[in-house]
């Protein structure tokens, strides 16, 4: 029987060492089964290199994780997909064959992968590619014939490793739903990206890392949290002495001004311009994105490193 | 176990379709054509060489009676001359029986006529170096020997026969693990090309990889070999082009002795093969790959070269050598098989040979695991 753990996935202390270079050092992780997971970091943060520890494709030095209950990740291999961000397939195989490769390298018959692959393709809108060999598609096409090619047996983990990296647009909201799909059918998806659109709008978590460490674990909105929302005030009659009655980090912008909305809240310093006569044109008060909180940890992590 | 199997088969019908479905693989099954061409005229020298491994005459005397038919025997070879020349001829030590001494030379291999107490006696196939014996005793004592024909029951092949049947099985060998085990050293150049080995070392151990490619294309060698083999053996068959199965006399019986051969062979293929997939696999490029072919050809002919160094004498300490060094084994024990030997020592050396695929396959998947896939892509959107 098997036990079903509340995480698919668990990491502690991840590190890895290539040679001198210090790739990963020290990585937790734990994601919860069936959400979509997201590691996000920039370019040689060490995100493909933690991957491929938690696949099994390589050993970490230290520390441990545990993949869908095995310590030893390859023992589960068959329950897991995944897509490599160096994309390969044979260019002599025809779609539907290599989507069937990939299933009975997990495990899956090979005429049964035949046909979920004939089926896959078709619902992705590729059924027309079904019997095309892999060198005559485009490369998007190719793209999502690896990832159907992941998927096919039905994983419960999915492990994506920038997944959206030379994609158009139309293929990667393809992509996006093809996902989605796979949350929906149940399966964990994990992905790493260092384009924060995809992540805010698919993560329900996401992990930073950056030199080879995590910066930050929870959700989106968490993430968002770390930084104070910044308001935007367009007085309605300005004399020149507007700023005295803003926060001290308030900046004049184009017919207003940009500031970080104190701890205390935006109605003090309204209840002040009101009073003071200046009176209140217009107010927006923007979250910041993902992408300033990431650019701020990245930041930090690159000078703590 | 048997998962790991599973997935090295389906790595190895992935490359035996992928090889064996395109019309290159056609060219390649034909190739030999070329060679037998060659083979036909160098034929032609070797048959001089095949003659040169004429049988001897021997005679039997004591002591007061050798200078004489020395020297007879010196004289009769400068009158008779001419070609074909007279047999090698050796003289021995007469024992009390010398009736039984020179059938007991009779029926050992490489002897043809015998001369003693004025007595001729040679094999079917010798009466010519019988009838030179004759007049070598006339010569001595002035006396005609009477000259008697016998039908001599030698054991099949005789060790002439066997060594040359071994020396085949290891030549054979070297020649088709040249041909077809070499060609692994580029095996994983087209993974590594199209970066479809990031998908296989996440889903099957790579070590599973390494040993499904080497049974694909042993599967791919195996067609070829049954391909040319059928056609050998259909000549041999039907005595077409000087082919035939009465020149292959192993000690073990023809078909224990093609069943060993067979053993030996996929053995040769998979271990040379695993040592030449795990060199290759640490090029990078195919100027890398083409550079490593020197370094492994060297190594498979000082393979075949001690093994045949040892293939007539399989006792010796070359011969033992070759037989326990793993990479030579397979080589030195096909020869084996063809000049006899127990057959536990088969069963040992199959096993030894096993044993060491197995290492060469873990330390050649391990060296790749160390070499590649220790960072990540370099393309980023």
């Amino acid at each position: 029987m098997r036990v079903q753990s509340d995480f698919v996935l668990t990491a502690t202390g991840l590190e890895k060492r290539f040679g001198r270079k210090l790739a990963v050092a020290g990585v937790d992780l734990a994601v919860p089964r069936g959400c979509i997971y997201g590691v996000l970091g920039p370019n040689g943060a060490g995100k493909t290199t933690t991957l491929r520890m938690l696949l099994g494709i390589i050993d970490p030095d230290a520390g441990e994780r545990i993949v869908l209950g095995a310590s030893r990740p390859r023992e589960v291999s068959d329950r897991i997909g995944y897509l490599p961000e160096e994309r390969g397939l044979y260019p002599s195989m025809k779609a539907r064959e290599a989507i069937a490769f990939m299933g009975a390298l997990r495990g899956l018959d090979w005429a049964e992968g035949r046909r979920r692959g004939v089926e896959m393709l078709e619902a992705a809108g590729l059924g027309h590619a079904a019997g095309e060999k892999i060198r005559a598609l485009s490369k998007g096409m190719a793209q999502l014939v690896q990832l159907l090619g992941s998927m096919v047996h039905r994983p419960e983990l999915l492990v994506l490793d920038e997944p959206f990296s030379g994609l158009d647009p139309v293929n990667q909201e393809k992509l996006e739903q093809l996902i989605l799909a796979e949350r929906d059918r149940g399966a964990t998806i994990l992905f790493s990206t260092h384009v924060m659109a995809h992540a805010q709008r698919l993560c329900e978590r996401i992990a930073i890392i950056a030199g080879g460490k995590r910066r930050f674990e929870g959700t989106v909105d968490e993430a968002r949290a770390l930084l104070p929302m910044r308001a935007h005030l367009v007085p309605r009659s300005g004399n020149g002495d507007t700023a005295t009655f803003l926060p001290p980090d308030a900046s004049p912008v184009r017919d207003g001004f940009d500031f970080e909305v104190p701890a205390e809240g935006i109605e003090p310093v309204l209840a002040r311009l009101i009073e003071s006569g200046h009176g209140v044109a217009g107010l927006s008060i923007e979250r910041p994105g993902l992408h300033e909180i990431f650019v701020k940890l990245v930041r930090e992590g690159e000078a703590a490193a | 176990m048997r998962r790991f199997l599973a997935q090295a088969l389906v790595i190895a019908r992935r490359d035996f379709g992928a090889i064996v479905l395109t019309p290159t693989f056609l060219i390649f099954l034909l190739a030999p054509l070329f060679m037998l061409s060659v083979a036909t005229i160098g034929s032609l020298g070797a048959m001089h060489v095949v003659e040169d491994g004429r049988e001897r005459a021997v005679v039997l005397t004591g002591p007061d009676e050798l200078p004489r038919l020395r020297k007879a025997e010196q004289r009769l070879r400068g009158i008779v001359g001419g070609d074909p020349a007279p047999p090698q001829v050796s003289f021995e030590a007469r024992e009390r029986d010398a009736a039984r001494q020179a059938r007991d030379l009779l029926s050992r291999d490489g002897v043809s006529a015998v001369l003693f107490d004025g007595r001729v006696l040679h094999t079917e196939r010798g009466a010519r170096d019988g009838d030179y014996l004759a007049l070598l005793g006339a010569a001595a004592s002035g006396t005609q020997p009477a000259i008697k024909a016998l039908s001599i029951a030698r054991p099949e092949g005789g060790a002439h026969a066997r060594n040359a049947t071994a020396f085949g099985a290891v030549f054979l060998l070297f020649f088709l693990s040249l041909l077809l085990a070499s060609q692994a050293i580029g095996m994983l150049a087209e993974e590594r090309n199209n970066k479809v080995i990031e998908i296989l070392a996440a889903a099957v151990p790579l070590e599973a990889v390494f040993l499904g490619k080497l049974i694909g294309m042993l599967g791919v060698a195996l067609l070829f070999s049954a391909f040319w083999g059928g056609i050998a053996g259909t000549a041999a068959a039907l005595h077409l082009g000087g082919l035939s199965f009465e020149a292959i006399a192993p000690a073990t019986g023809l078909a224990s002795f093609a069943v060993l051969f067979l053993c030996y062979f996929m053995l040769c293929f998979l271990l040379l093969g695993a040592v030449f997939l795990g060199v290759g696999a640490q090029a990078g490029t195919m100027r890398e790959i083409q550079m490593m072919s020197l370094p492994v050809t060297i190594f498979q002919v000082s393979m075949f070269a001690l093994a045949s160094a040892g293939a007539s004498a399989p006792d010796s300490t070359v011969g033992v050598i070759a037989a326990v060094f793993p990479f030579s084994s397979p080589f030195a024990m096909a020869g084996r098989a063809a000049t006899g030997v127990p057959a536990w020592q088969h069963v040992v050396a199959l096993a030894w040979q096993l044993l060491w695929l197995g290492i060469t396959v873990t330390i050649a998947a391990r060296l790749f695991r160390r070499g590649v896939l220790k960072s990540g892509g370099g393309r980023r959107a």
